[in-house]
């Protein structure tokens, strides 16, 4: 192999391009065989995002979700806890951030930070439940994330629709939120470019919430590498015995991963009750707590590549919501790409096989001095 | 309505034979999931595979008109799915957890496109003439006041239901091959030291799982329903798996733990008319099933202690035998 492959990154990020290359040629194939127009459906897809100023809103809130979900998961699975609890601390955190929003009489200096506070509290006291089952029983936390999840789930509809409804309102809806209680547009207003802020606040719903994304973004990675904690966390991750034959606190590390989890779980609740929606709506999440999981997956749980790889992901969704408005075909096929860059990246044994081939193939010239050396550096 | 009347309705025989529909499509795929969750293999994908069956069973059964080979090609897609993520799983070394995630992404957006493609609706089958599988009425039983109508009268798949946990429990409790899957699944190393190939137990408990999800998502559209419908399945593949762990991963305690939660699906059903959320009653399994987690957990606590303690007079016995000679 060349030396470059040897560093982990390129080689990392090649494999995930290479991912991303094939299933979306296999996406083209499928659209050769089932579109009248499939060059005009497939470019719709993949530049359609690009082509008006509310459709790069549309995909960049989108991404902001995506990239607080990710960094949610990617601090869980670093330290190889499989908790899919993400999608329930996001539903509570919606919750929560819409009701102060509605019923809090603050100014907006107050109570836009008082909404957003309660979201993150809310994800940390719901992932810390998990945590908690996990470190002192060892209750599996995949099953337990996953009930907590519908629960969430259940406590939002039901809050939803007896409390919180308009008794006299024909859908299950709140009201939009009072004008404290939506976030500002991202963009300030500098004098002299009020006619750019005014066409961005008419097209899109970018927030404030940018910001507060690119802030987490940097604690995540602050956590992660550079405090105590971040440090047991990874160690838990690599080796848990080890980790706790070092001396490390499991059961703190374990309960403190899962909360803080949700703290980044709540704010992309936050971002959709405050952000996107303005108004709590039923399936406000509508599964998107999965979709976090293959964000921090093709991060490799790197904090540092979330933004991008939540950037790509929402990218294919909002590329494929222009595509089925533009063309023959359904964006349901999105998924299916979705799905064959999972498995193509996960699975662990398709580069090394390459690898191998490569290494086979050469190695027939090369004879037993690199059978020899391979010999070596199995032992 | 009035409160008599709800409660009439609920101490009914109908009742109780709705809270049977309803739990069927959560216990078939229970004890596929149990079974290769006790050979250390959780299948996520439960749910994908319910789906992915439930729309071959009625686009293959409308084009042939044949309710059998539109079962028959559920089945083997459903099989078919769980052989994928056995071979990611087994031979790729994906994480089961992701690989299972991946592949209810396809199988929900697969089954769309294809809908769409077929049909050009998304969201059902309604334009399809997909066939039914009948209604058994158990002869002499059916004319027995109320255990008529709770035990007659169902689809094949709920007299399956009951038909394959007494088999599972065989299959688990009393084969060898049952015996090997759950050593693979308490202790893979010790397995493999005694010559048990783990991949190929754990490829075996995939595909019986996938078999029994593939029942279950049949069940759905060509008897519960006569129709696909987008995402039918609404998470019965992972109330399937909360039942599994609210039965004590056993047979027996996975059927009751799907029955209880169809019961609160029924009762929710019934309560909404008198004002009682629908959605606190549904809850209910759900917060019963982590309350299961923390009492198996534990009670496997308990189970070490015990054993460690016993472990510890023997050896105290040992030495002493020791000394006295």
């Amino acid at each position: 192999m060349k030396r470059w492959m040897a560093n982990p990154i390129v080689r990392e990020t090649v494999r995930i391009v290479a991912a991303v290359g094939l299933a979306l040629l296999l996406g083209f194939i499928i659209t050769l065989f089932v579109s009248e127009d499939p060059l005009n459906a497939y470019r719709s897809f993949l530049l359609g995002p690009l082509t008006r100023l509310n459709r790069i809103g549309d995909w960049l809130e989108e991404s902001i979700t995506l990239i607080f979900l990710g960094l949610a998961t990617a601090i869980v699975f670093k330290a190889e806890l499989f908790s899919l609890g993400a999608e329930g601390q996001m539903v509570l955190g919606a919750l929560t951030a819409g009701v102060v929003s509605l019923y809090v009489p603050l100014p907006p200096a107050l109570r836009l930070p008082l909404a957003l506070l309660a979201a993150m509290v809310v994800g940390f006291l719901w992932g810390a439940i998990p945590g908690i089952l996990k470190a002192n029983l060892n209750a599996n936390e995949l099953v337990s994330s996953l009930m907590l999840n519908t629960i969430a789930l259940k406590i939002y509809e039901w809050l939803l629709t007896f409390y919180i409804k308009p008794p006299n309102a024909g859908y299950t809806a709140s009201d939009f939120f009072p004008k404290e209680g939506v976030l500002p547009n991202f963009f300030p207003p500098i004098p002299g470019l009020e006619g750019v802020r005014q066409t961005l606040v008419n097209q899109t719903n970018l927030t404030i919430m940018l910001y507060i994304m690119l802030a987490a973004i940097f604690v995540v990675y602050f956590l992660m590498y550079r405090t105590p904690f971040g440090y047991e966390l990874r160690m838990v991750g690599i080796n848990l015995k080890f980790a706790r034959y070092g001396g490390v606190d499991i059961k703190k590390v374990i309960i403190l991963a899962m909360a803080v989890s949700g703290i980044f779980a709540g704010l992309a609740g936050a971002h959709l009750a405050m952000g996107i929606h303005t108004k709590l709506i039923l399936n406000i999440t509508f599964g998107l707590g999965f979709e976090g999981v293959v964000v921090a997956l093709l991060a490799r749980n790197n904090p540092l590549a979330v933004p991008f790889t939540g950037l790509a992901y929402g990218y294919l969704r909002a590329g494929a919501d222009v595509m089925e408005r533009a063309s023959d075909m359904s964006r349901e096929m999105v998924l299916v790409i979705q799905a064959i860059i999972i498995l193509l990246v996960t699975a662990e044994r398709v580069l090394p096989m390459v690898q191998k081939r490569i290494a086979a193939s050469r190695s027939n010239g090369e004879g037993a001095a690199a059978a020899a050396e391979g010999g070596s550096h199995a032992a | 309505m009035p409160l008599d009347v709800v409660l009439r309705g609920i101490f009914s025989a109908l009742f109780a034979a709705s809270v049977l529909r309803i739990s069927t499509p959560v216990i078939l795929p229970a004890l596929g999931g149990l079974i290769s969750d006790l050979a250390g293999s959780i299948n996520i994908a439960l749910e994908g595979t319910m789906l992915v069956s439930a729309f071959t069973g009625v686009v293959v059964s409308a084009y042939t008109q044949s309710v059998w080979l539109g079962l028959l090609a559920g089945i083997l897609a459903g099989v078919a799915l769980s052989a994928l993520l056995a071979f990611f799983h087994l031979s790729m070394n994906t994480n089961i957890i992701l690989a299972g995630i991946a592949l209810n992404i396809m199988a929900t957006g697969g089954t769309i496109f294809l809908l769409y493609i077929l049909t050009g609706d998304k969201g059902n089958s309604s334009s399809l003439a997909s066939g039914a599988v009948p209604v058994i009425n158990i002869p002499l039983l059916k004319d027995i006041p109320f255990f008529g109508t709770v035990l007659s009268g169902h689809s094949i798949f709920t007299y399956l239901a009951f038909l394959l946990t007494w088999l599972v429990s065989v299959f688990l409790y009393k084969t060898r091959l049952g015996v090997h899957l759950r050593a693979v699944g308490e202790n893979p190393e010790a397995a493999a030291s005694l010559g048990i190939n783990v991949k190929k137990v754990r490829a075996i408990a995939l595909l019986l799982s996938g078999f029994l999800a593939s029942l279950g998502g049949l069940n759905l559209s060509m008897a519960y329903l006569n129709i696909f419908q987008r995402d039918m399945t609404s998470g019965r593949g992972f109330i399937a798996l909360a039942a599994i762990y609210l039965g004590g991963r056993k047979p027996l305690g996975t059927l009751i733990a799907a029955i209880i939660f169809g019961l609160a699906d029924a009762l929710g059903n019934q309560l909404g008319s008198l004002k009682i959320p629908s959605q606190l009653v549904q809850m209910i399994p759900y917060v019963a099933t982590i309350v299961a987690l923390v009492v198996y957990a534990l009670r496997t606590q308990a189970q070490v202690r015990e054993r460690m303690h016993k472990f510890q007079q023997r050896e105290a016995e040992i030495a002493a035998k020791a000394s006295g000679d």
